[in-house]
């Protein structure tokens, strides 16, 4: 559509504007929340604005007094990070050579079939055997003992999102690559990753925020700041006999900015059209 | 010694039997060129002879050594694919270098080969740029480059110009010529194009159904062909094919029963044996005044002129004739012209075995 008339193009402009407004909605109202009086968000009716701004929840929440609120929001941050951090690191350790081995054999590729129909299963049918399993490595309220349990969730996902990477690659290269003397390793290093890098982004991206909002096993599997991640301490505020729905929204405020920091870090590699150029076409 | 040698290369998938037993011996030198349509088993016997695809059964040699189960990196073998198949994000000159990089040749050795390829093929001032931006025939000048530089025993092409436009293809065409004329390198190159089999080849190796048909030089190929199939897939316009039988008097065609008058060198017909002849469209030239023996009656139904040729198509019979004629003939749509031709000119193929007689 070369030319578009004045009416086609104000409504494409409307149609845009409201899907963001969709979108951006609940994170404004959080914002909003966050910097709210107590009272301000209990009022009937509802206070859409607030009469005075306060940032002190960001105080409370941020502040390293032991014992305090604060010192277990910024625990379980840190928690969450490592669970999060630790699980996506492995899992795109196993799923890269995994993925790469699957799509260049579609003989075996019944065997991530197997794997994936495992996802499949809800995860409280997995949650007493992974309890007793955990108990008895003694990894019970471990960082590390929930990053293993991350881990199976992560690791076929990025191993499926991956092999669809891998997919795209034509095989032609790697064949070129292995005539010119390349071995397995120097072919992925070289060839094979660089062109699978937008999608080992994506994967890497997913993965780090489907570990980061678990909740679940989380719940299950951790019991003090030891381990306890972010979902559950942001749970944990809301457990009380009286709920500061501002201190709430404050908390996902601030967990909401480690995923949309690595999203924006990533974002280079996301842009996907390395590989053109390589074949016909 | 040979250079290559293929040994009754079998290869099965399942029950199906995809080259049955393909002998071919190669000098060092030589332009093979594996010739047929597509299915024919020619890509798979090059996949053999790289090391991409195991052979089911036979030998294949380079240089005196059986290189079954020896892998294609140790093969001293170059590819050129179809796709170009380069590395887009390493620069035209990591690309042309890079099987000299994993082989560990000293840096500055490496430099100097790149730059020699590269000036030899006219592509030494895109060196530092990506494959995505360097247009078709450059990329695939890169992938030229990417296989010379090694300088292996034998070179593997597998269509390397299909993917070009008929302008450039010409011109690459010409190129590759140029290149083993002046390298001297030994080749085997597929393609289902007839016209880059005839320019390029030393020998054809005309496949179909996992066999060769017939292994010759271009000349023999186009001028002898062994079966129908080579005699029609060799040629554009193909050549003519009549039905027919032989009789007391010559050749009788089916449907009128025009006689063309048999050559006296095919002495192994019988009288009754049912034949397909052969003529190529550019065997046929209009019948003088003189009494010429060989000629054969066609009725015009469309004259089209390419330039440098009119292509007339008519019937003989009721059976379709081709004929390319100078540009200037003068002819008369819908009338019945004689078509004079030579009796070296004529080829005689049973019209069971499809073999040819003679």
């Amino acid at each position: 559509m070369e030319r578009k008339s004045f009416l086609s193009s104000l409504f494409i402009h409307a149609c845009a504007l409201l899907l963001a407004a969709v979108v951006l909605a609940p994170l404004v109202w959080l914002f909003v929340m966050s910097i709210s009086p107590a009272a301000d968000l209990t009022e009937k009716p509802l206070r859409w604005w607030p009469q005075a701004i306060d940032f002190s929840r960001y105080g409370v929440l941020l502040s390293r007094v032991e014992n305090s609120a604060g010192a277990a929001f910024l625990a379980s941050l840190v928690n969450s990070i490592v669970v999060a951090g630790m699980a996506t690191i492995a899992a795109l350790t196993l799923a890269i050579p995994a993925a790469w081995a699957v799509s260049r054999t579609p003989a075996i590729g019944w065997s991530l079939s197997m794997v994936i129909a495992t996802y499949m299963l809800p995860p409280v049918a997995l949650a007493v055997p992974l309890y007793f399993g955990l108990s008895h490595l003694g990894l019970l309220n471990n960082v590390f003992g929930l990053a293993l349990v991350y881990l199976t969730i992560l690791a076929p996902f990025t191993t499926w999102l991956m092999k669809s990477g891998f997919d795209a690659i034509p095989r032609e290269i790697e064949a070129a690559a292995m005539m010119d003397g390349a071995g397995l390793f120097a072919t992925l290093r070289i060839i094979t990753l660089p062109l699978a890098a937008p999608v080992v982004a994506t994967s890497a991206l997913f993965a780090f925020l489907l570990a980061w909002d678990e909740f679940f096993y989380a719940l299950l599997f951790t019991s003090d700041l030891r381990a306890k991640t972010l979902t559950v301490a942001i749970a944990d505020l809301a457990g009380g006999r009286v709920s500061d729905y501002g201190l709430i929204a404050t908390a996902g405020v601030l967990a909401a900015l480690p995923p949309v920091a690595i999203g924006l870090v990533m974002q280079r590699a996301l842009i996907s059209g390395l590989t053109s150029g390589g074949v016909k076409g | 010694m040979s250079a290559l040698e293929i040994e009754n290369i079998r290869k099965t998938y399942g029950a199906i039997e995809t080259l049955k037993g393909i002998d071919i011996s190669l000098d060092s030198g030589e332009f093979l060129v594996l010739l047929g349509s597509s299915g024919c088993g020619k890509s798979t016997l090059l996949n053999i002879i790289a090391g991409l695809a195991e052979a089911s059964g036979g030998d294949v040699r380079i240089a005196g050594r059986s290189v079954l189960g020896v892998h294609p990196k140790d093969r001293d073998i170059a590819m050129v694919f179809q796709s170009y198949a380069l590395y887009p994000n390493l620069s035209v000159r990591r690309n042309i270098g890079f099987g000299l990089e994993m082989r560990k040749v000293p840096v500055v050795e490496r430099e100097k080969a790149v730059l020699e390829t590269a000036t030899l093929l006219q592509i030494e001032n895109l060196l530092d740029r990506k494959p995505g931006q360097l247009s078709g025939g450059q990329r695939q000048r890169v992938a030229i480059g990417r296989a010379l530089v090694r300088k292996p025993q034998v070179f593997l092409f597998d269509e390397p110009l299909s993917n070009l436009d008929a302008k450039l293809r010409m011109e690459m065409r010409t190129e590759l010529k140029r290149l083993h004329q002046m390298l001297g390198t030994t080749i085997v190159y597929v393609t289902h194009d007839q016209i880059e089999a005839m320019t390029l080849a030393t020998r054809i190796a005309v496949m179909r159904n996992g066999r060769i048909e017939q292994l010759g030089t271009p000349e023999d190929v186009y001028d002898h062909p062994a079966t129908l199939y080579v005699a029609g897939f060799v040629g554009s316009p193909p050549m003519n094919v009549l039905n027919g039988v032989v009789t007391g008097e010559g050749l009788r065609l089916d449907g009128s029963g025009q006689v063309v008058a048999l050559p006296a060198r095919f002495k192994a017909v019988t009288v009754g044996q049912r034949v397909k002849i052969g003529v190529r469209p550019e065997a046929l030239r209009l019948a003088g005044d003189g009494a010429e023996q060989k000629s054969l009656d066609v009725e015009i139904e469309v004259v089209e002129l390419t330039g440098p040729e009119l292509v007339v198509t008519g019937r003989a019979s009721g059976q379709r004739v081709t004929a390319c004629l100078p540009p200037r003939t003068k002819l008369a749509v819908g009338a019945t012209q004689a078509f004079a031709f030579d009796e070296d000119v004529l080829h005689l193929f049973d019209a069971e075995t499809e073999l040819a007689l003679g």
